[in-house]
């Protein structure tokens, strides 16, 4: 489904990403992990398009991400971004019917079919109450869910998701993790630091370390206290299934 | 839920009003004519009519790019001067009005042209980063330029001072000398560059939500904003090198336009180019009617009315803009 070959990127004279090479299967949700500055933003934003890798190449469906034309990838790869900028006032269904445009005609009013998919994206997310409200009258977490909603419009095989969850709180965090693991068939990437509810719902594991891959594969094997101690020099022990840090 | 693109009763209401407008702006001025006789009048076809185009036209244009660069540009501050093409564009009327050139036909209003054009390549060849436009840095340069040339410009002044007069009175913006050639001109231009704008309406509420946002969403932004940037300064060289700076329009209108009809560019583009024509004819029409037969420069007029207008609307849809 996700095909990464030898990615590699280099800024100025900083190197943040080192011959990162993976296959990720379809269906799955794909945590990815590491330290802050590890490279977990620079690798989704290779994937999603926006950012060519000084070395190598990502393959979505077989095809080059970077030969895929803009309207296309859009149908294919939805991306949440971890900042989200809100300058004018669109309301948030507006926001949310933006997921919609890879498929519309200039010009062409929405159809009744989009109108359809965004109030279910804004129900599943939790967010069709808050239909009317700018951006100004929303909280950093309804805001997030409101993107997380955008994204889910824009019906793609491929979810990339920067820290989708971090700003909200573990109601919604865990409503957010099911709704994600109970889309059947979407390839989902996601970058969180959350590391037991990652082993709740993730199905595998790309852990970066100092910009190369340190291990990729079921989640439940990639996260050893060995692991942690070594990307994030904490240590950890396993107790009932669950990840306790030893501060 | 409402419709986003345009509510057509809306444009044929404010299209309406604009021809009403156009009509009673054409009987108004500083010589009293009956219907029948405005008909038969050379003052009407030569001076009135076109003058009325015009405005109209300058309006229209003036606020659909001032739309457009508050979008791309993502700042609400942003005006269609943002890009030297004001100054660069006075400059050359300047130089022109030193050297004399009054005299032939878009004399001063081709050298304003040829100066603005200039100025905007300059500025975009400073911005650019290999085939990317960095805007920031487009919008800095631009506003760097402008002080300099306005530096250059009062410099030119003093050293000149029998034609300061002149000078002054083309940079304040005036519809004073209109003819059917500027109309000529300015129409094609216009009405294909506007049209590019209504047609990329929907890429510029997704440029609103980030160049990143949007690409990842299906724009493909760095073409959009290179054909936009491209005919929105072409707009407003052509509009500024035949009647001057008109100041106000493009920030105001498309801000006003946005308070009472929302953010969405599928109705604030097409409002705005309606809005912004019916208020310029307005302001000319108040600016060669009220001292008549002198005339005040129409740059003045759409500040003096424009400003309290848009505090009012401010005021009335207080919701922390």
């Amino acid at each position: 489904m996700i095909g990464l070959q030898h990615i590699g990127v280099v800024y100025g004279q900083r190197r943040i990403l080192n011959d990162i090479s993976a296959d990720l299967k379809e269906g799955c949700i794909t945590a990815v992990m590491g330290p802050n500055g590890c490279g977990k933003t620079t690798l989704l934003r290779c994937i999603g398009g926006l950012l060519e890798p000084t070395e190598g190449q990502v393959l979505v469906e077989g095809q080059a991400v970077q030969s895929y034309g803009a309207r296309a990838l859009a149908r294919k790869v939805a991306f949440v971004r971890q900042h989200q900028q809100t300058d004018f006032d669109f309301s948030a269904f507006e926001t949310v019917l933006m997921g919609r445009n890879p498929y519309q005609h200039r010009l062409q009013n929405e159809s009744q079919e989009d109108w359809d998919i965004v109030e279910r994206c804004m129900r599943q997310t939790g967010t069709w109450e808050l239909r009317l409200a700018k951006p100004a009258e929303m909280s950093g977490g309804e805001l997030q869910r409101v993107m997380i909603a955008r994204a889910l419009a824009q019906q793609t095989p491929v979810l990339l998701m920067d820290e989708p969850v971090s700003n909200l709180d573990i109601a919604h965090q865990r409503d957010i993790m099911r709704l994600l693991r109970d889309s059947e068939g979407k390839t989902t990437l996601i970058v969180i630091h959350d590391l037991n509810l990652a082993l709740r719902f993730c199905d595998d594991l790309l852990l970066l370390h100092e910009g190369g891959l340190l291990y990729h594969g079921p989640i439940a094997d990639g996260l050893t206290p060995e692991n942690i101690r070594r990307v994030y020099g904490v240590d950890a022990h396993m107790a009932e299934g669950r990840i306790l840090f030893d501060y | 839920m409402k419709k986003n693109h345009a509510n057509p009763w809306v444009i044929v209401g404010l299209s309406l009003l604009l021809v009403v407008a156009m009509a009673g702006s054409c009987l108004l001025g500083a010589v009293d004519f009956s219907l029948q006789e405005i008909w038969h009048s050379p003052i009407f076809w030569r001076m009135r009519l076109p003058r009325v185009v015009m405005s109209v036209l300058v309006g229209a244009v003036l606020s659909v790019c001032g739309a457009a660069y508050q979008s791309i540009f993502r700042n609400p501050l942003t005006d269609p001067y943002v890009l030297g093409v004001s100054s660069g564009a006075s400059l050359g009327a300047a130089v022109a009005i030193l050297l004399g050139l009054e005299a032939f036909l878009w004399g001063v209003g081709g050298m304003a042209l040829a100066a603005a054009l200039l100025t905007v390549v300059f500025i975009y060849r400073i911005s650019s980063i290999g085939n990317r436009m960095h805007t920031t840095t487009l919008l800095l340069t631009g506003v760097c330029l402008t002080l300099l040339i306005s530096a250059l410009i009062s410099f030119l002044m003093v050293m000149n001072q029998e034609k300061m007069d002149t000078i002054i009175f083309w940079t304040m913006g005036s519809f004073g000398s209109a003819s059917w050639t500027d109309v000529a001109v300015l129409a094609p231009v216009a009405v294909l560059g506007i049209g590019v704008v209504l047609w990329y309406g929907r890429d510029l509420n997704l440029l609103l939500a980030g160049s990143e946002a949007a690409r990842s969403m299906g724009v493909e932004v760095e073409k959009v904003k290179r054909v936009l940037l491209l005919f929105t300064t072409l707009m407003v060289a052509f509009a500024v090198s035949s009647c001057g700076v008109i100041g106000f329009v493009g920030l105001i209108v498309p801000h006003a336009v946005r308070l009472l009809a929302g953010p969405d560019n599928r109705k604030v583009v097409p409002y705005a180019m309606l809005c912004g024509a019916l208020f310029v004819l307005v302001c000319d029409t108040l600016a060669r009617y009220m001292l008549r037969p002198s005339e005040l420069p129409v740059g003045s007029i759409t500040s003096i009315v424009g400003a309290p207008l848009f505090i009012y609307l401010l005021y009335k849809n207080k919701k922390g803009y």
